[in-house]
């Protein structure tokens, strides 16, 4: 059972948010329509992962681009203008698109871990969080945290609070 | 930022929202006419090209370049303008873009699919085209990476890529708002472009971190793309194109076609979508006064160009440069000074820059300015080399002028499609522009 409070200003979404934290509640979404720093750092949501897929891609990309241009260059000699076989000013360029190339899609990778998304089952969510409320969801079985959490709630000036079933 | 006075959350998801779901036959008809001139001026001239073989385009010996080129590179630098919209003034926290990168970013990615486009059209044997890929073949053959043409193939693709996701993640929270806005199978529909999401704070500050990363992917790619467009022409040694100042003087052009080419689309936009009241003077103003800058940075790097050639005194430089100052193309060549270096400058006046009827006019006519530029370079330098008695000619044939014109309809279709499919506006980013809503106000 997940309680579902909603909220019509951003001030009071963000009190209850922390009076939760505070009161330790640890298993808390925050929804909201638009990205709010204020509720990252509630959750102490600091540096995110994404970006050592990035890195990771574009070392990476760096790598094969630049093994490609020499491997595929050795599989077949093809000497022209007096250039060098393996001439690396010209794979430098090559090596530049595929570090970029490959950190961009490590980088989507790495978004779809972190954030847990593509997540089609069902989860608490009213369709007013992506157009003017703030949504507090607090994950709570137990019938004497639910009241303390509702009060809390309550107190910071939600608009509404429902329940729903949680899978 | 707002003319009409700040709209609230919900009114900004209904406006936008509304000119996705409600659909009048004035669009139909626009989308019909677009269509029907890109098949007509386009695909079929391409058809007939494809029959009876390259010929019908008007290159040659001499000239083995002409329009298809030069449109490939308009439209690689109209491309430019999302990126510097959307991930520069990202970066930099520019709060003005919100309301107007994500059809930038639009604009990128269908300028590069009609740039594209036009590479498939003028290699002529298209279903060859896959050879230009470093996949395995039963010829054992590979792609030459030393080539600059190789380092195009892999750059764009790369830009494609990177533009497709750019655009695509940054409208995954509004593609949640139409899924909530809908029913039955484009609620479906969007339920699987949204991933499911539901707006929590853990999202949003991934997107956060992966959206900047982006932004910071693609700058310098944009860059390096259109540098490598310009190296295809700088690395030979041809008369006239063999120049150390081509990359920055491409990536300048590009952006600055790309930044008229925004205003265009945002006129189009208000007139049509009206978005009168997201798109105001605020945008025009700095719109006007990026292209300003990049005007100046665009006729300073010309005037270098004339410079520099004429105190290398190389003969066969000087002779280029004469041909093509006052030759033939002459007309062609002052137009483009006119429309590219003179007009701008009418936007020092506050009045130019503000009425959107006027800055429509000169971001139209910098744009034919561009295009012209591109095609100036190609007709008056591939076809005139080093000895006389070698220079050939070139005019573009009626099935190059005709795909030139059904690119734009191309272009416009695309474009019209993507208004129904994506919120041309950023619903999310258009709401972090508002004031927050007190208890207390």
């Amino acid at each position: 059972m997940a309680i579902v409070a909603t909220f019509a200003y951003e001030e009071d979404f963000i009190a209850a948010a922390k009076d939760l934290k505070s009161s330790g509640f640890d298993d808390i979404s925050l929804l909201s329509p638009l990205p709010l720093e204020e509720a990252q750092e509630v959750l102490g949501l600091e540096k995110s992962p994404v970006r050592h897929f990035s890195l990771a891609g574009a070392i990476i990309g760096a790598a094969f681009g630049f093994a490609m241009c020499v491997a595929t260059a050795l599989v077949f000699i093809l000497p022209t203008g007096g250039r060098a076989i393996i001439a690396l000013p010209s794979y430098l360029v090559i090596t530049y698109e595929m570090t970029i190339l490959l950190g961009v899609l490590f980088t989507l990778f790495g978004f779809h871990i972190v954030s847990g998304l593509p997540a089609w089952h069902d989860k608490p969510y009213l369709e007013s969080a992506n157009i003017d409320r703030f949504v507090v969801v607090v994950d709570s079985t137990d019938g004497e945290r639910t009241a303390r959490a509702e009060a809390i709630i309550r107190g910071a000036g939600a608009e509404e609070i429902t329940h729903m079933e949680v899978e | 930022m707002f003319d009409h006075g700040q709209p609230s959350y919900a009114d900004v998801n209904k406006d936008v929202l509304s000119t996705m779901l409600e659909t009048g036959p004035r669009y139909w008809m626009l989308l019909g006419t677009t269509i029907s001139i890109a098949v007509i001026c386009f695909f079929m001239p391409w058809l007939y090209q494809l029959f009876v073989g390259i010929g019908a385009a008007g290159m040659n010996r001499n000239a083995v370049w002409g329009t298809y080129i030069s449109n490939f590179i308009f439209w690689i630098g109209l491309s430019h303008s999302g990126t510097l919209l959307s991930a520069v003034l990202h970066i930099t926290n520019s709060h003005w873009r919100k309301s107007i990168y994500r059809s930038a970013e639009a604009m990128t990615l269908f300028s590069l699919m009609t740039a594209a486009l036009f590479i498939m059209v003028h290699v002529g044997r298209v279903w060859f085209v896959h050879w230009t890929f470093p996949i395995p073949n039963p010829m054992g053959l590979w792609p030459n990476f030393r080539s600059p043409l190789m380092f195009d193939v892999m750059a764009i693709t790369t830009y494609l890529t990177a533009s497709s996701i750019f655009i695509y993640m940054g409208s995954v929270p509004d593609f949640a708002a139409v899924r909530d806005a809908s029913t039955g199978l484009r609620r479906r529909l969007y339920t699987i472009f949204s991933f499911g999401w539901r707006g929590t704070a853990r999202e949003w500050h991934t997107l956060g971190w992966a959206y900047t990363f982006f932004a910071v992917f693609v700058i310098p790619l944009a860059v390096s793309v259109h540098s490598i467009v310009s190296w295809d022409f700088a690395l030979s040694i041809v008369p006239g194109l063999h120049h150390t100042i081509f990359a920055p003087y491409f990536v300048c052009g590009a952006i600055y076609s790309g930044t008229a080419g925004i205003v265009t689309v945002m006129y189009c936009l208000r007139k049509f979508l009206g978005f009168e009241k997201y798109i105001g003077q605020v945008h025009l103003d700095n719109l006007g006064k990026l292209l300003i800058t990049l005007s100046l940075i665009w006729s300073y790097i010309n005037i270098l160009e004339l410079f520099s050639t004429w105190f290398g005194g190389t003969s066969f430089e000087i002779e280029a440069l004469k041909f093509r100052l006052t030759g033939f193309y002459a007309p062609l060549y002052w137009e483009m000074i006119t429309f590219c270096a003179f007009v701008p400058l009418l936007m020092l006046w506050k009045k130019f820059r503000l009425s959107w009827n006027k800055m429509l006019v000169i971001s139209i006519l910098i744009n034919i300015g561009m295009l012209t530029e591109r095609c100036i370079m190609v007709a008056t330098s591939l076809p005139r080399k080093f000895l006389p008695d070698a220079f050939g000619f070139y005019l573009p044939s009626w099935v190059e002028i005709s795909i030139t014109v059904g690119s734009f309809a191309i272009f416009a279709t695309l474009f019209l499609i993507f208004i129904k499919w994506v919120p041309a506006v950023s619903i999310y980013e258009v709401k972090e522009t508002l004031k927050p809503l007190r208890r207390d106000s």
